[in-house]
């Protein structure tokens, strides 16, 4: 199945800013974040305080809305899926 | 022709006789006068919004200059706001601005909202923002959310009953740590905000609800991320959630 992924912010300076990936049906966002970082090493640690645990600040949307309200990295993929990460940034 | 129609001659023909009096008539908070608070008030200060009341209990000092245009040299020291208040005052003396050199928090924000048509956000760190939002959702006051991070930025409008609140998009915040910052991503970032306060307060355009608008002045690219409420969200706890799309 079809996943699109768009990051933002600092993240862009680990990985290409948009991307499409083919997934095994019943992929799961944990699992399609550990791809992203098998394709780009450095992201890794821009992502995971360790493994398994996303950085608290690091939101992901999964269309639109943010995996912490969903099931977290266990949260299903499905076909088209849009997938956003991005570090908010908090200065003014 | 009078002064003030004089004034406005050039963005007239954008917004009417009827949108310029709405903005004459406005009532809003300027909440923090750092980066982002000073380009919002200016941009506020020149459309012509009636009534500004900015918020910061810092004083100036030398690096903030790189990036917080009201202020000059010789105001190291000074109090933000009330600086900004003289400044914007001479910059356009058809409209009222009041200074509050106060903390704001949970208890000092009920006031500070009360009778304001926009709370602008012009805050350094998220817990303040999310006293906003809480303070936003409470009176149902829009909440125009903007931030930035060396050359990132976003802006998202909070329309309370409308659209998702900043805690539906952003449940955890980012460090609080100081963060590089330069004058021109508050110039971009401000400057949306205020386009999107004169088009809520004209009734004009589309307002970036239920949308977080991502800047990358790095490499050029701006972005549209689709947010919704969530019903689970701790502070508006899904109550606009039966509207979603
Ligand atoms: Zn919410």
């Amino acid at each position: 199945m079809k996943i699109s992924i768009r990051v933002f912010a600092s993240l862009r300076d680990f990985m290409v800013p948009s991307l499409e990936l083919n997934l095994l049906p019943g992929a799961t966002v944990g699992a399609l974040l550990v791809e992203l970082c098998r394709m780009y090493p450095p992201l890794d640690t821009a992502i995971f305080q360790s493994p398994g645990t996303v950085r608290e600040f690091v939101n992901i949307l999964k269309n639109g809305r943010n995996i912490h309200f969903l099931d977290g990295l266990v949260t299903a993929l499905q076909e088209g899926d849009v997938i956003a990460i991005f570090p908010p940034v908090g200065g003014g | 022709m009078t002064d003030t129609s004089e004034r406005y001659q050039r963005q007239l023909p954008l917004i009417g006789e009827t949108g310029q009096e709405r903005l004459s008539t406005s009532r809003v908070l300027i909440a923090g006068a750092g980066g982002l608070g000073t380009t919002i008030a200016t941009f506020l200060t020149v459309a012509g919004i009636g009534f500004i009341r900015i918020v910061d209990e810092d004083t100036i000092e030398r690096n903030n200059l790189n990036r917080q245009i009201l202020y000059r040299e010789p105001d190291r020291g000074e109090r933000k706001a009330e600086i900004a208040r003289q400044r914007l005052v001479e910059i356009n003396p058809e409209i009222e601005v009041q200074a509050l050199c106060t903390h704001i928090d949970d208890q000092s924000i009920g006031g500070m909202v009360r009778g304001m048509d926009i709370i602008m956000d012009g805050m350094d760190n998220f817990s303040t923002r999310y006293v906003l939002n809480r303070a936003a959702l409470r009176q149902k006051i829009p909440f125009i959310h903007g931030a930035v991070n060396g050359f990132y930025g976003q802006v998202t409008s909070i329309i309370p009953g409308k659209s998702p609140c900043l805690r539906c998009i952003v449940p955890h915040p980012p460090s609080a740590d100081k963060v590089p910052i330069i004058g021109v991503t508050c110039g971009v970032i401000g400057s949306i905000q205020v386009t999107e306060a004169i088009k809520y307060l004209t009734g004009r355009g589309d307002i970036l609800t239920g949308r977080l608008l991502l800047w990358d002045g790095f490499r050029g690219d701006a972005a549209i991320i689709n947010v919704v409420n969530e019903p689970d969200c701790s502070e508006c706890t899904g109550e606009w959630a039966g509207e979603r799309g």
